[in-house]
C-alpha cells in the first residue's frame, strides 16, 4: 500500500539544506549513507543483525494492532532495511541471497521505506518487549534520515524545518505575533487571577529559560497560562526566548543535522540570555531530544536541564493548589515513560491538582502510542492516524468516565482529539498537565520566592 | 574422513570464535552519538549491569508480552546452556561427577545418564514448540525467512541425534572421551565410528559454522542491545571531563 503522504519538492528540500539525489543516484547514495550510517550507531549496528524474529513485539505494537498491515509489525518494518544491509554489506547476504533473508535495492524499496517507516509513531514499546533489546524505532529513525539524505522528506516535517529556519518555532510565529500573544494571554491572567502574572520574553539575567511548545500560543494556552501562573507563584526568574519557541525537535524525526542545529538554538539562547537553568515545555520527543541529545549536539554546555514537569513536582509543596473535582485520567506521553524519566512526576502533580486520578492499562512504560508521535500530524495521513490511535481510543473508552484526558505533549494534545471524536467521545476534555495545575492553583496563597 | 575428523572441528571452532569476537568488536568499536536509554537505572555501573542480567537469566520481556513464548524459550536456552555444562562435566569426569557428592560409581553414572536424557528431551521438545509456534502462528509465520527455520533445524538435527546416541549400543563414552580430549591437546586420537556420534559431531560442526553468520549472534548481541537501552543519560551542566559530540554522518552537520 502506497502512503498519502505528500513529499516536499525538490526545491523546498534544498530550501532546508538537503540536497535531492536524482532517480539513477538514489541507489548509491542510500547504500553509501546506510554504510556511514552503521559505522556511527552501535545501537544500528547491533540491531540489524540481532533480531531472532520471536515476534513477541508483533502484538505489542499499536500500529500494527491498528493498522493489521503485516509490514507494520516491527520486524517486518525492521527488515525493510535489513534486507538490503545483509545483500550488501554481510558476506552470507552476498553470497546466499534470499535464504538470508538478504534483497537487493529495487523499485519498490523507497516507496516502502517512506511509508512504514512514516507509520511507525518511534513509540519504542516494542523494545520494551524486546528481550535483545531491539528498539525498531532506532532502525526506523534512521530510515528516516537516510531518506532526507536523498531529499525525500515529507512536505510536514519540510515545512517545520523551514519555520523552524526563519522563526526558532514549528508554527512560525515571528516575534512581533509573539508578542501579541503574550500580551493578550497577560490580559487574560490578570483578568482571571487579579495579579498581573507576567510572561518574560527575551529577559536577559533570567534564571530559568523555559522553552515552551509554540503551539501553546495556539491552541494550548491553558498549558503556558498554568507554567506562567506556577512561576509566578514561586516568584521565579524566569523568561520565554523568542528564538527557540520550540520545545519540538522534528529533526531527531527526520534528519539528523535538523536535530542538531534547533537543538544549538536552545543553547544559543541559554548562553545570550544568561540562563543557568533549561526548562523544557510540554513535548515528548523534545524531551527526548533535550535530555538525551543535547551533550552530542551542542556540548558541552554549562546550564542545567530539567523537564518543567519535573520542576513542578519538586515545587508542589510550595503550590497552593485546591483540588479539582474532576475524574482525570492520565496519558503517558511515549517519550516521558520511554525515553525520559518521566513517569511519576506527572502523577504527584495531578494528585495534587485533581480529586480523582485514572490510570490507563497498560500504562508508564507500557503505555500506547496516541497515533500522532514522531510528527505523524498530517492531514492527509489522518485515515492512518486514526488508525494508529485505535488502542489508545481503546484504553480510554476502557477507563469509564472521564472529565479529562490528562497529556503533557503537543503532539498528543494534536492528535488525541481527532482520535476521541472518532471513536464515539466527542466531548472528552483533553489538554496537558499543566493546564492543571493553573486551574487548581490559588493564587492569593501560593507565595514563594525561589 | 582425516579431514572430517582433524580439521572440520577446528576450523568450525575457529570460525565460531574469531568471527564470534568480531562480530561482537565490529559492534562495540562503533560509537553511541546519541543516548537511546529508555529508562534509567539508578545506581551507578553495577545496578546496570544487574539489569541487563535480569533480563538476560530470566526473559522478563517475553514473560510481559506472551507467557507460552517465555516459557519455550526461556526453556530453551536454560536446557541448551545445561546440556552445555553437561557435555563438559560428564564427559570430563566420564560421569563420575556425582562420586563427589557420595554417589556410588553406577549410581554417578546412572544419574548421570538420566539428567542429560531429561534435559536433552527438554531442550527437543522447547525446540519443537518453538519452530510449530513459527510455522503456525500466522503472524510469527508472516516475519520469519528460511534462516529463521534453518538455525532451529541445525539444534534440532543436533538435538536429536544427540538423544538418539543414548539408545545406541555402538556409542562407547570412553572412545568419545579419547577423541575429544585428543582434540583439545593437539594430539590425533582414533575417530570414534558410531555413525550418531558422527551424525551428532557433524550438526555441531555445522552449527558452529553457521552461527556466526546468523542471527545466532544474539548470543553476545543480547548484551550489547540490553545495555543500550539502560545506559545513563547525559549530565547537565556537562561535567569538565564530559565526552564530545560524534557526528552520525561523516560530512559533518549543515547549517
Amino acid at each position: 500500500m502506497k502512503s498519502p503522504m505528500r513529499l516536499a519538492k525538490a526545491e523546498d528540500v534544498r530550501a532546508i539544506g538537503l540536497a535531492p539525489a536524482a532517480e539513477e543516484e538514489r541507489k548509491p547514495r542510500l547504500l553509501a549513507k546506510l554504510k556511514e550510517l552503521r559505522g556511527s550507531m552501535r545501537s544500528l549496528a547491533v540491531m540489524l543483525d540481532t533480531c531472532v524474529k520471536c515476534g513477541n513485539c508483533v502484538r505489542q505494537c499499536h500500529s500494527y494492532l491498528g493498522t493489521g498491515d503485516p509490514l507494520n509489525a516491527p520486524p517486518a518494518r525492521a527488515d525493510l532495511m535489513r534486507k538490503l544491509y545483509r545483500r550488501h554489506f554481510t558476506l552470507a547476504g552476498r553470497l546466499l541471497g534470499r535464504i538470508t533473508g538478504a534483497e537487493d535495492f529495487d523499485a519498490q524499496t523507497l516507496d516502502a521505506w517512506l511509508t512504514y517507516f512514516y507509520q511507525c509513531n518511534e513509540c519504542r514499546r516494542c523494545a520494551v518487549f524486546c528481550p535483545l533489546g531491539v528498539d525498531t524505532a532506532e532502525v526506523t529513525i534512521a530510515g528516516r534520515h537516510l531518506l532526507s539524505e536523498l531529499g525525500m522528506v515529507p512536505r510536514f516535517m519540510q515545512q517545520v524545518a523551514l519555520n523552524l529556519q526563519k522563526t526558532g518555532n514549528n508554527m512560525g510565529i515571528p516575534k512581533p505575533a509573539l508578542l501579541d500573544s503574550v500580551e493578550f494571554l497577560q490580559c487574560e491572567m490578570l483578568e482571571e487571577t487579579g495579579l498581573a502574572v507576567k510572561i518574560p520574553v527575551d529577559q536577559a539575567g533570567s534564571e530559568i529559560l523555559y522553552i515552551p511548545s509554540s503551539a501553546d500560543f495556539f491552541t494550548n494556552v491553558d498549558t503556558i497560562i498554568g507554567v506562567a501562573k506556577m512561576f509566578h507563584a514561586l516568584g521565579a526568574s524566569w523568561t520565554i526566548s523568542s528564538a527557540v519557541l520550540e520545545a519540538a525537535n522534528f529533526g531527531l524525526l527526520f534528519n539528523d543535522s535538523a536535530m542538531r542545529a534547533h537543538n544549538r538554538r536552545m543553547r544559543q539562547a541559554a548562553e545570550e540570555l544568561g540562563a543557568e537553568l533549561v526548562l523544557q515545555g510540554e513535548c515528548g520527543h523534545g524531551w527526548r531530544a533535550a535530555r538525551l541529545c543535547t551533550e552530542a549536539a551542542s556540548g558541552p554546555v554549562r546550564f542545567r536541564l530539567m523537564h518543567v514537569l519535573d520542576y513542578t513536582a519538586r515545587n508542589l509543596g510550595r503550590l497552593a493548589l485546591r483540588r479539582l473535582s474532576m475524574r482525570v485520567a492520565l496519558h503517558d506521553p511515549c517519550n516521558y515513560a520511554r525515553a525520559g524519566d518521566l513517569i511519576d512526576e506527572p502523577r504527584r502533580i495531578l494528585r495534587a491538582c485533581v480529586e480523582e486520578l485514572v490510570e490507563l492499562a497498560p500504562n508508564r512504560e507500557e503505555t500506547f502510542c496516541c497515533g500522532g508521535g514522531s510528527g505523524i500530524l498530517m492531514d492527509e495521513m489522518m485515515e492512518i492516524r486514526l488508525k494508529l490511535g485505535k488502542k489508545k481510543a481503546e484504553q480510554i473508552q476502557a477507563a469509564g468516565r472521564i472529565d479529562y484526558l490528562a497529556a503533557g505533549c503537543s503532539i498528543c494534545k494534536a492528535q488525541l482529539p481527532h482520535v476521541a471524536a472518532h471513536y464515539g467521545m466527542p466531548d472528552l476534555a483533553i489538554g496537558g498537565v499543566m493546564d492543571l495545575v493553573g486551574k487548581a492553583m490559588d493564587m492569593n496563597r501560593s507565595t514563594g520566592g525561589v | 574422513m582425516f579431514f572430517f575428523g582433524y580439521i572440520l572441528p577446528y576450523a568450525a571452532a575457529a570460525v565460531f570464535v574469531v568471527g564470534m569476537v568480531r562480530r561482537t568488536w565490529d559492534w562495540l568499536s562503533r560509537p553511541v552519538p546519541l543516548p537511546l536509554t529508555v529508562s534509567s537505572v539508578a545506581g551507578g555501573r553495577r545496578a546496570r549491569a544487574a539489569a541487563v542480567a535480569k533480563e538476560l537469566v530470566l526473559f522478563p520481556s517475553l514473560y510481559r508480552g506472551d507467557r507460552r513464548l517465555w516459557l519455550s524459550a526461556w526453556l530453551m536456552h536454560a536446557s541448551l546452556l545445561v546440556v552445555l555444562v553437561g557435555h563438559t562435566v560428564g564427559i570430563a569426569f566420564a560421569a563420575q561427577q556425582f562420586r563427589y557428592f557420595g554417589a556410588s560409581k553406577e549410581a554417578s553414572v546412572w544419574l548421570s545418564g538420566a539428567m542429560g536424557l531429561l534435559v536433552g528431551l527438554v531442550f527437543t521438545v522447547a525446540l519443537l514448540t518453538v519452530l510449530y509456534r513459527r510455522a503456525a502462528n500466522v503472524e510469527v509465520k508472516r516475519i520469519s525467512g528460511p534462516d529463521d527455520y534453518l538455525a532451529l533445524v541445525l539444534l534440532l538435527c543436533v538435538a536429536a541425534s544427540g538423544l538418539a546416541m543414548r539408545y545406541s549400543a555402538e556409542v562407547d563414552l570412553a572412545e568419545v572421551r579419547t577423541y575429544l580430549a585428543g582434540l583439545l591437546v593437539f594430539r590425533a586420537s582414533p575417530l570414534p565410528r558410531a555413525w550418531l556420534f558422527l551424525v551428532h559431531f557433524a550438526a555441531v560442526n555445522a552449527l558452529l559454522l553457521y552461527f556466526p553468520f546468523s542471527k545466532l549472534v544474539h548470543l553476545t548481541g543480547a548484551f550489547v542491545g540490553r545495555s543500550l537501552l539502560v545506559q545513563p543519560p547525559p549530565v547537565y551542566p556537562t561535567p569538565a571531563d564530559g565526552p564530545t559530540a560524534a557526528p552520525l554522518f561523516s560530512q559533518g552537520d549543515r547549517p
